[in-house]
């Protein structure tokens, strides 16, 4: 049992410099900028160029993918060199699957699991190398958590698709460059297989934008009107698009894990061992004391089913409920940080803190608990979904006396 | 990062899981929570044998050596029954408590006897009912003539009635606490087992009860040290309790039938499950981290209490939602959940209750400024 996160070789203290120099190096140009959370609340566009420009480099030496193959534009790195990447970027307020808005860490699993040898050569290199930023088109207004009732069509017609339809709770303030799209393409076929998964450019005719002002953030709802889509963008076969989706859901849904800490949790003790303009701490008082014990419980909680997933996701030991789990707890912990934040400072949770990035800022987290508990399917969904992976009311001798 | 047990661990969870299967099948566990048998000779003398009573004890006095994990790996597995008897208050709680502190002499003569299982050593500190910490001494330990009398009544002492010694916090004519070693036979000792819904806790009174002045030592830093060591052992214990719990609820939502289908197809149901897995695992996590931190000999003292905290919480909020699912059935005493529902809700306030813990890591980790 180890749950050191930097008990590095020789090899690997190595490269922890080198990561660590690097990113010192070239962040430094980003250090006035204010880091947004994924839901982008602000229109910085110089925070964005910013992070896509890192991006960029990044991926140039191959640090956005660092496992995958060096041939599609991976790093043809070890876990260990990953975990040294994640650990690195998150101390300096960025995640390794999310350096700008885009969701290729969830594409590229898809298309190196079911693409064509030149889908991968053509699609995997540009997400790889940070170029390109990707969004998911998956939730319908009228399906929300239920994605697999997808009504957006694709029709074929000759050597392309049509699509019709229209997708909410899509990407970020600027645009994209990639789409990827689930469809149906059998509306009277079985449910489940009549589904299939495109990766389409963003700027295809008929695709149209609407920004969307929510609680945490900018989305966007896109319309997609008789888009003509070229046969070749069909990743995993007609009518095989809900097993591309479930490939890289499981990531979504917290089945990848994290060794992130919690930057919120560390700015609120700052701010509770600031000496008051009155001459107390909030920190020496006994119900904040009791406030923030609770949080800390609730967040190492979090972290330690992050470093389990992550580790469990990478050595390729499955683990029967621990996505779902964690997905739950994370926003549940959320939830209750944001009553905790108010209960500790008051107004003071309500106001912006330039100084703080988004993701450790109180105003943000007091929105972003109660608004954030339904990204990748609602709390109700992770539950239903931990009990099937339980097997709850599932086994076969319940169900014959049930029927009698 | 490495989660895997080491194959040593394997075996020491196998030969657990063999000993709890012939010696302290559940039926029979039931058996004992209902009559609220808290020690039992025969088993106690069994896991002596495989030293299972004084794991962490160095070899100098008779132990095993063994670390911190090594012995949470077969507490896990003694908390699935819930075996009753003192294994943890003598065999971690009481051997870290001298070992933290007592005059060598007194580790010569205690510890191996901890270890070969014919002492039961029992500390007995706190004394109200509600409060636990270095305040909550009042156990006066007064000098007369050459030596020392204990005045006091300890009450809910853990596995008292088992206990051939006590460990006695009692504060010395000065304020000051000192941890005082005396026999249960010793003149002006009486013990009286209290009932309730409660398991194994009895009132220990002192009545110028006479103590040998080598037998005195430390202070309530002793007491905090120990608890450092020993509490993420309970953590492991009530580990294995909460899987058991987890496990033997999800598998009766399966066969339970209620309005023509099992009841774990219902979403309340589900949720209770969930519940009770996420205080499982909640449990699991800070308690597997805080035996490694004891193991690579890193500051566990905020981590000891924050796993004694979501332990006992989750021991007690986990038995409330599997009472949800089992309902009427699950509130006989012959049912599983009983013996957790007594043992969990005792356990809640043993050596500090979730919030009391809670504190304790706070004022570890943020010191106050008065």
């Amino acid at each position: 049992m180890d749950f050191n996160l930097q008990a590095d070789t020789p090899e690997i203290a190595a490269f922890r410099k080198e990561v660590s120099d690097w990113l010192d190096a070239n962040m430094k140009e980003g250090e006035h900028i204010r880091l947004t959370g994924i839901w982008s609340t602000v229109h910085d566009d110089a925070e964005y160029l910013f992070r896509r420009r890192l991006a960029e480099k990044l991926g140039r030496k191959g640090w956005l993918f660092p496992t995958y193959a060096k041939e599609h534009g991976g790093g043809g790195l070890t876990t260990a060199h990953r975990n040294v990447l994640e650990v690195e970027l998150d101390r300096r307020g960025l995640p390794l699957g999310n350096v700008f808005y885009t969701r290729a860490e969830l594409v590229v699993p898809a298309v190196t699991m079911f693409g064509t040898d030149e889908q991968k050569r053509e699609f995997l290199p540009p997400m790889m190398r940070g170029d390109v930023a990707v969004w998911q088109l998956l939730t319908e207004p009228h399906g929300g958590s239920d994605i697999a009732t997808c009504r957006t069509r694709a029709i074929r017609e000759g050597d392309d698709y049509v699509i019709n339809g229209q997708k909410i709770m899509v990407g970020h303030h600027t645009k994209a460059d990639w789409l990827m799209v689930l469809t149906n393409t059998a509306p009277e076929g079985k449910r489940h297989e009549n589904l299939s998964w495109f990766y389409i450019p963003a700027d295809l005719p008929g695709i149209s934008y609407t920004h969307l002002n929510l609680m945490m953030g900018v989305k966007n709802a896109v319309y997609l009107d008789n888009v003509r889509v070229p046969a070749k963008y069909l990743v995993g076969g007609e009518n095989n698009g809900w097993k591309v989706a479930s490939a890289y859901l499981v990531l979504e849904q917290g089945g990848g894990g994290s060794l992130g800490e919690s930057t919120l949790l560390r700015n609120v003790v700052a701010r509770c061992e600031e000496v008051q303009p009155d001459g107390t701490r909030l920190i020496d008082d006994p119900d904040v004391r009791d406030q923030l014990a609770d949080m800390m419980l609730d967040v190492d909680t979090e972290r330690l089913w992050g470093m389990r997933n992550y580790w469990h996701y990478n050595e390729k030991t499955p683990h029967r409920y621990a996505g779902p789990q964690y997905f739950f707890f994370q926003r549940m912990v959320r939830l209750r940080n944001a009553e905790r934040l108010q209960k500790m400072l008051g107004y003071d949770a309500l106001v912006p803190e330039e100084r703080y990035d988004e993701l450790g800022d109180f105003e943000y987290n007091v929105r972003y608990g109660p608004g954030m508990m339904h990204g990748g399917g609602t709390l109700h969904t992770d539950r239903i979904i931990i009990s099937r992976c339980l097997g709850l009311g599932r086994n076969v001798e319940g169900k014959r006396q049930a029927k009698g | 990062m490495d989660f895997r047990l080491t194959d040593d661990q394997r075996m020491l969870q196998d030969a657990a899981r063999d000993f709890m299967k012939t010696e302290a099948r559940s039926d029979q566990i039931t058996i004992w929570y209902e009559q609220k048998t808290f020690h039992l000779p025969e088993i106690w003398e069994k896991a002596a044998g495989l030293g299972w009573l004084g794991m962490r004890l160095p070899e100098a006095y008779g132990g095993a050596g063994m670390g911190a994990f090594d012995c949470g790996v077969v507490f896990e597995e003694l908390g699935r029954g819930p075996l009753p008897g003192a294994y943890f208050s003598s065999g971690v709680l009481a051997a870290e408590i001298l070992l933290a502190g007592a005059p060598e002499a007194l580790k010569q003569r205690l510890l191996p006897a901890i270890g070969d299982g014919s002492a039961i050593v029992v500390p007995a500190l706190a004394d109200p009912s509600n409060r636990f910490g270095a305040e909550s001494v009042t156990t006066r330990l007064e000098k007369a003539g050459a030596g020392f009398v204990l005045e006091g009544s300890k009450r809910y002492v853990q596995d008292g009635g088992a206990a051939t010694h006590f460990l006695v916090a009692a504060r010395r004519d000065d304020g000051r606490i000192a941890l005082a070693c005396i026999a249960r036979n010793a003149p002006g000792v009486s013990v009286c087992h209290q009932q309730g819904f409660l398991i194994g806790a009895s009132e220990v009174r002192f009545e110028r009860a006479a103590v040998d002045p080598a037998d005195v030592f430390g202070d309530w830093n002793t007491v905090e040290d120990a608890l450092t060591r020993a509490l993420p052992i309970l953590g492991a214990f009530i580990t294995g309790a909460l899987q058991e719990i987890s496990e033997f609820t999800n598998a009766y939502t399966s066969e339970r039938i209620v309005y023509g289908q099992p009841i774990g197809r219902y979403q309340r149901v589900q949720d209770n499950c969930i519940e009770i897995l996420n205080h499982l695992d909640a449990t699991r996590w800070i308690t597997w981290e805080t035996l490694w931190k004891l193991d690579t000999g890193q500051d566990a003292r905020a981590a000891a209490r924050q796993c004694k905290a979501v332990a006992s919480e989750g021991y007690f909020q986990g038995c409330n939602q599997s009472h949800m699912v089992f309902a009427g059935p699950g509130t006989d005493y012959r049912h599983p959940l009983m013996a957790h529902s007594v043992l969990a809700h005792a356990l809640y306030p043993y050596l500090g209750s979730p919030l009391h813990n809670k504190r304790a890591m706070m004022d570890i980790r943020f010191p106050r400024k008065v």
